[in-house]
């Protein structure tokens, strides 16, 4: 008795060592193939790093204002100049990074959950219930992204939390839609009929089989999907009706910028280049990981 | 086909039913009061003031009855009057919609003009630096944000050729030279997203089609490459392309709120954004519902296109 336990331990920690192996071997496959994507990589991982370690590398306060150095140039002390408070453009972009990636991470990771929920319920049942949900993502899919989360935004007031709401609100359809198209293909297959021939609960069918045969679409909806809630932050705060002020985030400060355009270029550029960059890596990865996985998939 | 599009279309008017209560019941929630809003500038206000004004606006009902009679309204084609100008919305939507259509026109020709060729470059030269640099290219505009484009542009003008487009709006018909002057900038940044998507799609379903059976046969009769790709695959794979152009139009017509901020440029998503901020209650909805049954033609004229096929 005991020698069988013995045995079924070790095996569970070769198949651990293979599934260590494996995802390796993926990870090199992958940086050898998609050199773009691991690259981005690399970007996202940087950005990420400067928003932990923002208080660190920021120069200045983010929000304490100089009546000395009022929208001056790029220079040594401001290497990206200051705005029309006095605050350093470059601290405030750093401590910037923190708010999109929150709201972005934040947004996409809610997005996730309660889409998976609905696509896989949806995808698995059927029926009425996959009716009732459809048409609700189809409702919300209606009304153009941009608009929808500004009528939530301003439902809720201005506050941080509160462009998260509205960003998961309006993404969770794209993942509710995948991770449906999705179940309905793995709820044909052999291995989910056999083992609803034995008698398992659909629950454990859903986590069990559904989840991990649908991770690859996941996840790359879920990249693409994390730049697309970065710009939608960027706008509605553009718009005055995302993240509050003094706060600093990149799309009040473009907006503050729109107004000192000619007399201080560099309170344009500076926060879109930070902008930009973030969410074509995120973008760029995203491809990629679609071509590693699937060139076929159509997203 | 018939009970197809008898489907079609009754899903679509389910949709539009819970997404007009779903912005009747939002519109109401928002914190502040037109009432309070239209009495801010009086210093001293009265009870019997805002109740009056109440009245007058036919807040007083209750939310329920409030709602049959603006539905019993769309009915009847009349999407009621704007709490703030007393104007009549349909008469507010038709003063935008100009701006909007001219705009939406505009940018799908940029777009389809750069879009199409780019990807069937990309799809011809498929895995070379050619198509690796489109496909940065292309994904850029994806994810660059249309309003900094938009921002940029008018810096460049400005500091280069010292020369911003002038403000507001003139219809083509009054003054053609200065409407364009307005227009193309703000065509061109819509243009940038929907050109991205084009070129992707374009790209995706002409590598699909030059794979195809068909394909090889034509080839090894011996037709010259130029007409394989562009009557052929092209051909073949414009179906798709199509779809997309017709879902983003779509979108395009609900109105660039961000991009006609910064152009200033009287449009629907200008107004949408108004309407939200002064919480003129019949304005937002008719509208949005109005804007949701123009998505719906597109989608669907796109879908009964596919079926064509």
């Amino acid at each position: 008795m005991q020698s069988v336990q013995i045995e079924t331990e070790q095996q569970v920690v070769v198949k651990k060592h293979a599934r260590l192996l494996k995802f390796l071997h993926d990870c090199k496959h992958f940086i050898i193939t998609q050199k773009i994507g691991f690259v981005s990589i690399l970007i996202i991982l940087v950005m990420i790093a400067i928003a932990i370690f923002a208080p660190v590398i920021a120069p200045y306060d983010p929000i304490s204002q100089n009546r000395e150095a009022i929208l001056t140039g790029p220079n040594a002390e401001h290497i990206m100049g200051t705005d029309d408070l006095g605050r350093d453009v470059f601290s405030r972009i750093v401590y910037g990074a923190r708010i999109s990636i929150l709201v972005g991470f934040g947004s996409i990771l809610l997005a996730i959950v309660i889409g998976t929920i609905l696509g896989l319920v949806s995808g698995y049942f059927g029926g009425i219930i996959d009716m009732v949900i459809q048409r609700i993502m189809d409702a919300i899919l209606a009304i153009p992204a941009l608009i929808l989360a500004l009528f939530i935004a301003s439902l809720l007031g201005p506050a941080v939390q509160n462009v998260i709401i509205a960003i998961v609100i309006i993404s969770i359809p794209q993942f509710a839609r995948i991770v449906r198209g999705e179940m309905l293909r793995v709820r044909e297959m052999n291995f989910v009929e056999a083992s609803r021939a034995i008698g398992a609960n659909p629950f454990r069918i859903l986590l069990k089989h559904g989840l991990p045969n649908m991770l690859a679409p996941i996840i790359v909806v879920a990249s693409l999907g994390f730049g697309a809630a970065i710009i939608a932050e960027a706008s509605l705060s553009f718009l005055g009706i995302g993240t509050p002020p003094p706060n600093p985030s990149w799309g009040l400060m473009l907006s503050n910028a729109s107004r000192y355009m000619e007399t201080a270029p560099w309170l344009v550029i500076f926060p879109g280049l930070a902008l930009a960059l973030l969410v074509l890596a995120l973008n760029l990865l995203g491809d990629a990981l679609r071509d590693f996985w699937d060139p076929k998939l159509s997203l | 086909m018939v009970e197809y599009i008898f489907r079609r279309l009754l899903y679509g008017g389910i949709v539009l039913f819970i997404m007009v209560i779903f912005i009747f019941v939002v519109m109401r929630a928002i914190p502040g009061d037109v009432v309070m809003l239209q009495l801010a500038d009086a210093s001293n206000v009265s009870e019997a003031q805002i109740a009056a004004l109440k009245t007058e606006l036919g807040l007083d009902k209750s939310i329920v009855s409030q709602f049959m009679d603006w539905l019993k309204g769309i009915f009847q084609g009349d999407f009621g009057k704007s709490l703030w100008s007393n104007r009549s919305v349909t008469e507010m939507i038709a003063a935008r919609l100009p701006v909007t259509l001219e705009l939406t026109f505009l940018s799908s020709i940029i777009a389809i003009f750069i879009g199409i060729p780019i990807g069937v470059i990309s799809a011809v030269k498929h895995n070379t630096w050619t198509d690796h640099l489109l496909r940065i290219v292309s994904i850029g505009g994806i994810s660059i944000p249309n309003f900094w484009i938009g921002l940029v542009l008018l810096l460049l003008l400005s500091l280069v050729f010292n020369w911003i487009p002038p403000l507001g709006y003139q219809s083509f018909t009054a003054n053609p030279i200065v409407n364009m002057q307005q227009m193309l900038l703000p065509a061109f940044c819509l243009a940038i997203t929907l050109c991205a998507s084009i070129v992707r799609m374009t790209r995706s379903s002409v590598l699909e089609i030059m794979h195809a059976d068909f394909i090889r046969t034509v080839r090894s009769k011996g037709v010259k490459e130029s007409i394989v790709v562009y009557k052929h695959s092209l051909r073949n794979s414009l179906i798709s392309v199509i779809t997309i152009i017709g879902l983003q139009i779509g979108t395009l017509l609900g109105g660039a709120v961000v991009i006609e901020s910064i152009f200033s440029l009287p449009g629907l998503g200008n107004l949408i954004f108004e309407a939200v901020n002064s919480r003129d209650y019949p304005n937002c909805s008719s509208f949005r519902s109005y804007l949701r049954c123009n998505v719906f033609t597109c989608e669907f004229a796109c879908r009964y296109y596919l079926w064509l096929d």
